[in-house]
């Protein structure tokens, strides 16, 4: 009964969303107070029927309740409890349902942080939130109704694809969707600002934080996305220009650009038609995101299922909002009226050339990521366009970005003075330089790029932090008073320090393991030896194991340093999940420092060997360290105080009106 | 559960699952699905109903609700603009006071903030506040409450199953025996000899009710399980011979005819085996061989043996009638059992060239790929046989069902592609 009751939930939180996208609206429309508030109620009963239908499912997987086709489909009773739970959402049906259900969280949380927010423009936003949540649902009832029953109930499940039972599992996709999805509270807000014709400070001011919100999961999502792919698939690769990984990667770069834009607007009430647009087309590239993953254009570990009724469904949704959306965008935007001026060396200018960077890239990741998807559709012909074109095009436009980056916060706004922002980074400068000095000399000769990327990573991060410096004052005032001024500094001064911070150190290690990684391919037997990097990696044994769905072959290695002292045991595995008779590679990674070590099994040769391939990746870690301390900055940046706006006080009360006046 | 709990009724359902004629290999048991029903009683069904009209009701409550309750009249939205300027306005106070921003970088700023708040006072002036329009609000309202009831039990009727009650793995596992299914005891009796592999009892009971279901993977481990623990007889040999056929989906492979000649080198008179090995044979095209085999069985077996009638149908079938359908005619197999040696080699070698030709015309046909492979096979063309498989592989896609199919069908053959 929980599970039909779970698929009614569902059905329910369909007609309540109908009521949600259309009863706020029209009450703007004809301005009615009363229609205006049914938003509210309706967006938190929404999610906690959507909550109840997820529960629902995430019990019947728990309980391996096979009478559910999508339980059968995609779990086993012998299952650990965890990948139980997350097998939820490793399939399409699950996974949509969890991207519907963060979207009604989203559009509770609208319902109960706005309350600061005019009536009116609330009842637009939760209307537009509204209407997304229908299509979706609607999608999932008509084309992936993860409730379907079968009878009679088989005994055993078909068990999870071994490659999701990770605990990757469990962060990665719902980190990614509340990027994903977080966006669509931007794009409501747009959408609400053009069907008022009002757009002013305010607005950037209410939208800010849940960009910053988004984009801070789809940072934390697309790095635990990278990490995962790292140390499963087997040959340590991070990122591989996948168009999955391109179609996460997109509305990120577009939300990066919301950010930095939307400050613009609330500041100097500048750039508001830019950044309306840009906050229509992050989320449309999220639904694209959707699309292409969803829909079985592209194969890959993640696109679950390929039934092409989905695929047209999900076009039509698509098509749908962001034709919708720009239409509307194009018949309104003329109202909005343009706002301050200011000159082109300024932060205002910094920003919008960031926009024009990040636009341009986001540009040249879409052509590359679609562009193959084109032609094959009209000449029939398979081209893939892979990391030597995004190498070649994103790496020119993103380079001198990074470069500039630090001059940012040190502009004034509206007019800004460059020469005295160079003087103050040129101790940033000059380290940098020294330590890409100092690289090329002790690390590598050949490779001048490993030495200038790892230099302009330490320049990011010296700059972020000369930021923080020059804004307590060192160097003018006493200590005392720059260490009273550090900690008044609004928060927001640390976030964005931390997030070009985080840039920085994401830089060093992609460079650094790009550059000066270093492999080793071995046929060994138990108690051979293989040096790598001043480290001495003694192959141990081959033990058989079982785990609960699995049988593998253990690898034990011993490692040590080259003088002789031990550091301990790597494990490394090969894997085959007797469900599926589906062998997967569990890699032995060793973190030493900043730096991996990273053991994976091969193949046995015929004389009894086994392959063995090892690599050294330094400084790997900082490509993930980078992510977090960029997502730190984020939650930093969301606790300024500058973001708790209070809402006026009504106008009966004449003691608070006299305050105001 | 506790050991051996369960094994006669298995055994019994086990006969109810329907009689397996002979040695007809051909005609393996359809697995048919046994207790389909919904246990239970019928508070269930009502239990859910009622639950989901709480859920619509409140659903409905949540809509209704800004219409029962009285609110002060919202704010003009200048007021929140108005909030948010002289939040900035304090904002540029205390950023000048900690330096920040210059004196005359602050005295801009404020000066500006003040004209956003200009502004904004001017619109409120002469925006028009009109409200309301009251009967467009109350047939919104009405629709709106109506929708909720309709849209959703209208849609769940569609889409739902409302009868059908959760049925968690543990609750059925635990279950009354004499209410479950053959699937059921099934597994529970898997459950029970995954943590006492050594119940010999248990693998003895399950090994034919895996060969009535059509798990020959599952017998043949059943078998080798009964014979490492109670050691090899005949009998378990051929049944595992037999399992071994079943999964090459009737075809005796080089494997399986190795384990009939164990069972045989056990008792040279076990007549599964003999009916096997003589079935070898006749896959092999060596007919008169299988013939002589099947009338050794018919002359010394026991009037009672049921592989009597199986040894007298397989007699009457290579005596000249066709085997299928879509096999040869049985004119043209009349007319190959006439020929000589050689010319009948060409015969079959020509047959199954017009079969492959035909693949070449029209690839989708599962059935004729498995005839196509098998014949290489008996004819000794281990390259063609690849080959064939191949380009059945190319023809159904790499990925789909069929060639996994196929390719499991052929490896038990011998043939494998990379």
């Amino acid at each position: 009964m929980s599970i039909e009751l779970g698929h009614f939930a569902l059905v329910l939180a369909f007609a309540l969303a109908l009521v949600q996208m259309a009863v706020p609206i029209i009450g703007a429309q004809i301005k009615n107070d009363t229609l205006m508030r049914v938003g509210e109620p309706a967006a938190l009963t929404n999610f906690m029927l959507v909550a109840l239908s997820f529960m629902a499912l995430t019990s019947a997987y728990i309980q391996s309740d096979f009478s559910v086709l999508n339980v059968w489909e995609n779990s086993h009773s012998a299952k650990p409890l965890l990948y139980k739970i997350t097998g939820t959402w490793g399939n399409h049906e699950g996974s949509m349902l969890l991207w519907v259900l963060i979207l009604v969280f989203f559009g509770a949380l609208v319902a109960v942080f706005g309350r600061n927010l005019p009536l009116s423009l609330r009842a637009n936003v939760l209307g537009v939130q509204g209407a997304i949540s229908c299509a979706f649902i609607i999608f999932i009832l008509a084309t992936s109704n993860p409730f379907a029953r079968l009878d009679p109930a088989p005994m055993e499940g078909r068990d999870l694809n071994p490659i999701l039972q990770d605990i990757g599992l469990a962060v990665h996709p719902p980190l990614l969707y509340l990027g994903y999805v977080g966006f669509s509270v931007a794009f409501s807000f747009a959408i609400a600002a053009l069907i008022e014709g009002r757009l002013d400070a305010a607005w950037a001011r209410w939208v800010r934080p849940w960009t910053l919100a988004a984009w801070m999961f789809l940072t934390g999502g697309i790095a635990m996305g990278s990490y995962w792919a790292y140390y499963e698939l087997g040959w340590g690769g991070f990122w591989f220009w996948d168009p999955v990984e391109n179609a996460s990667l997109l509305p990120w770069l577009g939300g990066t650009a919301l950010l930095h834009s939307a400050l613009v607007m609330e500041k100097r009430s500048a750039l508001k038609i830019w950044t309306v647009l840009l906050a229509i087309l992050t989320f449309s590239l999220s639904l694209l995101g959707t699309f292409l993953v969803r829909s079985g254009v592209l194969t890959s570990v993640h696109a679950f299922a390929t039934d092409p009724a989905r695929g047209v469904f999900i076009l039509g949704i698509l098509v749908l909002f962001i034709g919708g959306s720009l239409a509307l965008f194009a018949w309104r935007a003329a109202t909005l009226a343009p706002g301050g001026l200011f000159q082109p060396i300024s932060r205002e200018g910094a920003l919008v050339l960031n926009n024009l960077v990040l636009t341009t890239a986001t540009a040249t990741v879409l052509i590359g990521t679609l562009y193959p998807l084109l032609v094959e559709a009209v000449t029939g012909d398979k081209i893939s366009v892979g990391a030597p074109f995004f190498n070649l095009t994103f790496g020119p436009l993103i380079l001198p970005l990074l470069v500039i980056v630090p001059f940012g916060p040190l502009l004034a706004w509206k007019r800004g003075d460059l020469w005295a922002v160079s003087q103050r980074l040129f101790g940033a400068f000059g380290a940098a330089l020294a330590i890409a000095l100092l690289a090329f000399v002790l690390v590598d000769r050949a490779s001048v790029l490993a030495a200038l990327g790892i230099g302009l990573g330490v320049w990011l991060v010296l700059g972020a932090m000369t930021d923080l410096v020059v804004k307590s004052g060192v160097g003018k005032a006493a200590p005392s008073v720059v260490f009273s001024r550090f900690k008044g500094l609004p928060r927001s001064v640390f976030g964005t320090a931390l997030a070009h911070a985080g840039i920085g150190l994401t830089t060093i290690g992609i460079i650094s393991v790009t550059t000066l990684e270093t492999e080793r391919i071995a046929a060994m037997q138990p108690g051979e030896t293989v040096q790598i990097q001043g480290y001495n990696l003694r192959f141990d044994s081959l033990r058989p194991f079982t785990g609960p769905n699995y049988t593998e072959d253990q690898a034990t290695f011993v490692l040590s340093r080259v003088t002789g002292k031990p550091l301990g045991e790597v494990v490394s595995s090969k894997r085959l999940y007797t469900a599926r008779q589906m062998p997967t590679t569990e890699a032995g990674i060793r973190t030493l420092g900043l730096s991996q070590l990273y053991v994976s099994l091969g193949d046995q040769t015929p004389n009894g060997k086994i392959v063995v391939r090892i690599w050294w990746k330094p400084m790997v870690t900082l490509i993930w360290l980078g992510a977090l301390v960029m997502m730190v900055g984020g939650t930093v940046s969301l606790l300024d105080r500058r973001l708790r706006v209070g809402a006026p006080m009504p106008r009966r009360k004449p003691a608070v009106e006299g305050r105001v006046a | 559960m506790e050991a051996g709990c369960c094994w006669d009724k298995i055994f019994s359902k086990n006969l109810r699952v329907g009689e397996r004629g002979g040695g007809q290999f051909a005609k393996w048991p359809q697995l048919r699905r046994v207790g389909s029903t919904f246990p239970g009683g019928y508070l269930g069904p009502m239990l859910f109903w009622i639950l989901a009209a709480f859920l619509t009701f409140i659903a409905a409550f949540a809509v209704l609700r800004p219409f029962a309750v009285r609110q002060a009249p919202a704010e003009d939205a200048g007021a929140h603009d108005i909030e948010v300027y002289r939040d900035q306005l304090e904002e540029v106070e205390r950023d000048a006071k900690r330096g920040l921003i210059g004196q005359q970088e602050a005295e801009q700023a404020r000066a500006e903030i003040g004209r956003r708040i200009l502004q904004v006072s001017e619109a409120a002036d002469i925006r028009d506040s009109t409200r309301s329009n009251r009967r467009v609000t109350q047939l919104t309202a009405a629709a709106a409450v109506l929708a909720i009831p309709l849209v959703s039990w209208g849609l769940y009727v569609f889409t739902g199953e409302p009868g059908m009650p959760a049925q968690p793995l543990h609750a059925r596992t635990a279950a009354e025996p004499a209410d479950a299914s053959i699937d059921e005891l099934v597994a529970r009796a898997e459950t029970h000899l995954a943590t006492n592999p050594d119940d010999a009892r248990g693998w003895q009971v399950l090994a034919p009710v895996y060969m009535r279901l059509g798990r020959f993977a599952d017998a043949q481990t059943a078998l080798q399980n009964i014979m490492r623990l109670s050691g090899e007889t005949a009998e378990l040999k051929a049944a595992l011979g037999e399992a071994m056929v079943g999964a090459a989906r009737g075809m005796v492979t080089a494997d399986a005819e190795g384990v009939f000649e164990q069972a045989l080198a056990l008792d040279p008179n076990e007549p599964k085996a003999r009916f096997f090995l003589g079935l070898a044979r006749a896959q092999e095209g060596a007919t008169e061989d299988a013939r002589t085999i099947w009338r050794g069985m018919l002359e010394n077996l026991p009037d009672a043996s049921p592989w009597r009638e199986a040894a007298q149908q397989a007699m009457a079938q290579s005596g000249g009638e066709g085997a299928s359908a879509r096999g040869p005619a049985a004119g043209e197999v009349a007319a190959a059992s006439d020929l000589s040696e050689t010319d009948r080699q060409a015969m079959i070698e020509g047959m199954v060239k017009g079969l492959d030709e035909k693949l070449r015309e029209n690839p989708s046909d599962l059935e004729g790929w498995r005839r196509l492979i098998r014949s290489y096979v008996v004819l000794q063309r281990p390259e063609a046989a690849k080959e064939a498989l191949a380009r059945a592989v190319a023809a159904f896609g790499d990925k789909a069902s069929e060639s996994a199919e196929l390719k499991g069908f052929a490896a038990n053959l011998g043939v494998t592609i990379e």
